[in-house]
């Protein structure tokens, strides 16, 4: 996939390094090439230290890539960082990023000086975001009296200040009790239908899932698939692992040859039976026990494991 | 025009942290006692002389003070906020953010001004008469901008290591002595008074203690133009340090760390 100059953001070949001292140099993002499209809700779907928030970081002008290009709205972010600020919307999440001593409504006014809004237009802004965001009501508190989940809602106000075509949203639902999170989602929504491209990153399947047009899978800087969340859902609930230990060498022989059983391994005392298909499980599960097995327990691989396995078997075509 | 904005965005946010969290006045707070001081010793010692020394000293002392030391807890309390990368990734520069914020702080700092012809005046019954009083508010004037310039300066250390600050602190006193600001510059030895003359303290000293002094301020424009330059050259060596210093830290990928 190349740079595509109409798509609200592309990346083309992307490469970030970090080296410290004293430790291994840790290679974030490894030659990343996506497109999002204007409008589009994309995903970016990864375990923690995939590399999901150091691509939100070089597109949101925090960190210059190693190698590698990025545009948004056709800027280069390296090159035009001047250009690319007032286009983003940027939301790190997580309980910091505010100042705790300060009202929700100071902090928005001083995020819409520094995005050049003019006075007026900026006090009308923070009302309207804070009435949107149900702040309005403890506007003049103190954020530090605030609960997690009404920090993360005004993170959001505080990147929509500026009306921002792109937002970048990074785990913007960490920490969020359920209800917070659904509303969390359902404003994504709304922003969504305002025509607004959203890049959101998660470790959250569903979450990806109820927002998301698509997902771009992503794990130790690699990307490793991008597709419909129903589409990657199917594909995830597909497989799984059983580990057992015990069980003798006829009864593995059986289960290899089992539909739906696409490789067992022995992995130090235990074996690894990795399925591909819906209701293989019950099937392993009930010939093991039958078999005297005692020992066995149900894992999911891990998602680059799937997806590696995936286009092994299918080629590059994902 | 969307830079004036953004550094009356930086003015007014200063101003709010500063009545949220009065720790950030703590000079302001220390002041009078440093004016006790230096009236008390110059009154116990009879040099009643150097009576304008000991009146504007802590008014120095604080300016100088407070504007350094915003110019690291801008930094430092943005960065443990999590905040820092989130403003260095707006269309505001991040210099016309610490410029706003320091010129906010030091200009509230002049409040010393006030506290110290107090305690002159209550506690040693010493009437401060500004004889040159257009000289005295533009030379404070001058000296409050050259300060923030130089503040700039120092942001972009500490954005590079939280350690500066460090070395700012033990600089302070260094830097009061050799610009006159404790003691006169011909007291120092006289290899040293060239030096003195390099640092903008030491004509703000001057021009300072000549407006409270009956008599007339000889080069008052040359020393005038001798602080703004300083300031303007602070001004333009912090801005150019911190847009060198951002790049470099947005390549090391250290921003946001504590």
């Amino acid at each position: 996939m190349t740079a595509d100059s109409r798509a609200a953001v592309s990346v083309d070949d992307l490469f970030r390094v970090f080296h410290t001292k004293k430790r291994p140099e840790v290679i974030a993002l490894d030659h990343v090439s996506l497109s999002v499209d204007e409008g589009e809700v994309h995903g970016l779907l990864g375990p923690n230290g995939a590399g999901k928030t150091t691509l939100v970081k070089v597109l949101s002008t925090i960190l210059l890539p190693t190698s590698g290009s990025a545009q948004v709205m056709g800027h280069d972010v390296v090159t035009a960082t001047a250009e690319v600020r007032p286009l983003i919307g940027i939301v790190l999440g997580g309980e910091r990023g505010l100042y705790n001593r300060l009202t929700a409504r100071q902090n928005l006014r001083y995020w819409a000086a520094l995005y050049k809004l003019e006075p007026r237009a900026g006090r009308a802004r923070a009302d309207a975001l804070l009435e949107r965001v149900g702040l309005a009501a403890r506007a003049d508190d103190r954020v530090q009296t605030y609960s997690r989940g009404m920090r993360q809602r005004l993170h959001l106000a505080r990147g929509l200040v500026h009306d921002p075509p792109v937002l970048f949203l990074d785990e913007p639902s960490t920490g969020m009790d359920p209800v917070a999170a659904r509303e969390l989602r359902a404003i994504v929504g709304e922003l969504a239908a305002e025509g607004r491209t959203i890049f959101l990153t998660t470790h959250d399947m569903a979450e990806a899932e109820a927002v998301c047009n698509r997902v771009t899978l992503i794990d130790h800087g690699h990307l490793l698939a991008t597709e419909s969340p129903r589409a990657l859902s199917v594909r995830l609930s597909r497989f799984e692992r059983i580990e057992c230990e015990g069980a003798a060498d006829a009864v593995l022989a059986s289960l290899a040859a089992l539909r739906g059983v696409s490789r067992v391994t022995a992995v130090g005392v235990s074996t690894h039976i990795e399925v591909e298909a819906d209701g293989v499980v019950t099937e392993v599960m009930r010939r093991l026990v039958g078999a005297g097995v005692t020992s066995v327990r149900v894992t999911r691989p891990s998602l680059e494991e799937v997806y590696l396995n995936l286009i092994g078997k299918r080629g590059m075509d994902i | 025009m969307g830079g004036w904005r953004g550094l009356r965005g930086a003015i007014r946010l200063q101003l709010q942290i500063v009545v949220a969290d009065r720790g950030y006045l703590n000079e302001i707070i220390a002041n009078p006692f440093f004016a006790i001081i230096f009236l008390g010793v110059v009154r116990a010692s009879g040099r009643h002389d150097l009576t304008s020394f000991a009146l504007v000293a802590p008014v120095l002392m604080t300016l100088w003070a407070m504007s350094l030391e915003i110019s690291g807890s801008v930094v430092d309390a943005d960065r443990g906020l999590g905040i820092l990368e989130e403003v260095v990734a707006t269309p505001t520069r991040f210099s016309t953010v610490v410029f706003g914020r320091v010129l906010a702080v030091t200009m509230l700092s002049t409040v010393a001004v006030v506290e110290t012809g107090l305690v002159a005046r209550l506690g040693f019954g010493v009437h401060v008469t500004l004889h040159h009083p257009a000289l005295f508010v533009a030379a404070l004037f001058v000296t409050t901008l050259a300060m923030t310039g130089t503040a700039l300066v120092m942001a972009g250390a500490f954005v590079l290591a939280g350690g500066a600050r460090t070395f700012q602190n033990t600089m302070n006193y260094p830097i009061y002595l050799l610009a006159g600001v404790l003691v006169p510059i011909s007291f120092l030895p006289g290899w040293l008074r060239p030096v003195s003359r390099l640092i903008f303290l030491s004509w703000s000293a001057d021009l300072l203690r000549g407006a409270l002094q009956p008599g007339p301020v000889s080069d008052v424009l040359p020393r005038l133009g001798a602080i703004v330059v300083s300031g303007a050259t602070g001004f333009v060596v912090g801005s150019v340090t911190l847009r060198i210093v951002l790049r470099r830290v947005r390549q090391l990928g250290t921003i946001g760390h504590v």
